[in-house]
């Protein structure tokens, strides 16, 4: 697992800029249904769906029903999307990992609060208010240097919480470790990989 | 502080659906909770984590909104790191296909179909005219070959026959026409010719019969020379007598009498 990650991160190309220009535009048309915008919409961010929902799920069929559902999600969830400052596709990327995760807990029998967590958490209103500068390529790339700063416990926690969807108190069992023991690593990761993107770092 | 109007549609949409700490009763700072915003924004927070967060959020605490904003910049940073794979195309038109904005099917497969079946078609159709055009060129030239084969055999008769009669013209001139003319009494007249001037746009020669003396020259066909300058024509049928037999140059669609002085006249003796 350590390994498949290091690699995973060795050898990702972050993707370009998660917010395109005309993202704006593109979500009025989503939000007004204009179903002309949903081939431009997979254009832009199908590949980066099908590419995260692979990543989790580990089957090609399974990942194509999911992106076809997280498109459908997305489609039908729009209206409360805000167009103007609204980031389209750190939304559309976490209605595709949700999907996906969803998918990973009811094959392994471990729904818990599940379905009902995720759906609150991709509600389009949380995307509002980003800043241009928040998704840039600039800050993918340095995303990806702080990776190589983490423990390796530390990128296992942060592996098993975004591509597993497992709670602190999950990875525990899992890891056979004490939840303080857990917390610490997840919180200290966290930080590393916030610290190298925030403003400080970049001046 | 005013309640920013997403999260008020947050609130709205969470209203009624959970059990939500009042925010007086949050006992955890704004800097306490922000290492949780991540796990909050992939749904990972349990127990008074989560309703702490929950508050804070729902006080429109502006510290943590900027935390929760890192935290989601944070996490589609991290989603959009994995390994890229190509999704097969066919997922494109399963998607659109799904919403019921493309037909689902065949997308531009069908349509690349249509338009070489179009294609096809239009071959076809243009290959079938060029051959009826070759049918219909091949049928005149069968039948343009079958009246050429019937006139030599023709030909061939009245040479064939004993009673033929041979009338030699334009011995000894270089110029003129000269040729020979057969004489069979129920065959008809041959005439096999050579040396005809090449003929002007919109005229052709025609024979005559004269059968006797004192009569008027009767029409006995057209005819054209091959490049050479020779011909075969013949008049077929049988002949009370013969006189002479004459050649004349006339308009295109031939004449009752001649109306030019004839290049030929061949006196048939013993008629």
């Amino acid at each position: 697992m350590r390994n498949l990650f290091t690699a995973v991160l060795a050898f990702a190309i972050l993707q370009a800029t998660l917010r395109f220009k005309d993202d704006g535009d593109l979500a009025r048309r989503l939000r007004s249904r204009d179903p002309h915008v949903m081939p431009k919409l997979y254009d832009r961010y199908g590949r980066a769906a099908y590419s995260l929902i692979y990543r989790v799920v580990r089957d090609a069929g399974v990942a194509e029903d999911l992106v076809q559902e997280t498109f459908l999600r997305v489609w039908n969830r729009a209206q409360s999307f805000d167009a103007e400052r609204g980031a389209l596709g750190p939304w559309i990327l976490t209605v595709a990992r949700n999907r996906a995760i969803d998918h990973l807990r009811s094959v392994e029998g471990r729904m818990a609060a599940g379905a009902l967590e995720l759906d609150r958490v991709e509600n389009p209103a949380l995307f509002s208010n980003f800043e241009d500068r928040a998704l840039t390529l600039d800050r993918a790339r340095r995303l990806k240097e702080a990776f190589t700063k983490l423990t390796p416990a530390q990128k296992e926690v942060i592996e098993l919480a975004y591509f597993e969807g497992l709670s602190q108190t999950e990875m525990a069992v899992r890891l056979k470790q004490p939840l303080g023991t857990v917390k610490t690593w997840v919180r200290t990761a966290l930080k590393v990989l916030r610290e190298q993107l925030s403003e400080a770092a970049i001046a | 502080m005013p309640v920013p109007q997403a999260l008020q549609t947050v609130e709205a949409d969470w209203r009624g659906r959970q059990f939500r700490l009042p925010a007086e009763w949050s006992v955890m700072s704004c800097e306490e909770l922000e290492d949780m915003f991540e796990l909050y924004s992939l749904a990972l927070l349990e127990g008074d984590e989560k309703s702490e967060v929950e508050a804070h959020l729902a006080r429109g605490c502006e510290t943590c909104q900027r935390h929760l904003r890192d935290a989601l910049a944070v996490n589609a940073l991290v989603m959009a790191g994995v390994p890229e794979m190509a999704p097969p195309a066919r997922l494109r038109r399963r998607v659109l296909a799904g919403m019921g904005i493309e037909r689902s099917g065949w997308g531009w497969l069908g349509a690349f179909a249509a338009a070489l079946m179009l294609v096809v078609a239009l071959w076809l159709s243009v290959q079938e005219r060029r051959h009826a055009n070759e049918l219909a060129e091949a049928r005149s030239e069968a039948i343009q070959a079958r009246a050429e084969r019937d006139r030599l055999y023709q030909a061939f008769q009245i040479l064939n026959q004993p009673e033929t009669k041979r009338v030699n013209f334009g011995e000894g001139v270089t110029q003129p026409p000269r040729g020979n003319i057969f004489v069979h009494p129920k065959l008809g007249v041959l005439l096999i010719a050579s040396n005809l001037p090449a003929l002007p746009a919109g005229r052709t020669y025609e024979m005559w019969v004269i059968p006797t003396k004192t009569s008027a020259p009767r029409p006995a066909g057209l005819f054209q020379a091959n490049a050479q300058g020779s011909t075969i024509n013949i008049l077929p049928g049988p002949l009370d007598s013969l006189y002479a037999v004459a050649v004349s140059v006339e308009p295109e669609a031939g004449s009752a009498a001649p109306s030019t002085q004839p290049i030929i006249v061949a006196p048939v003796p013993g008629a």
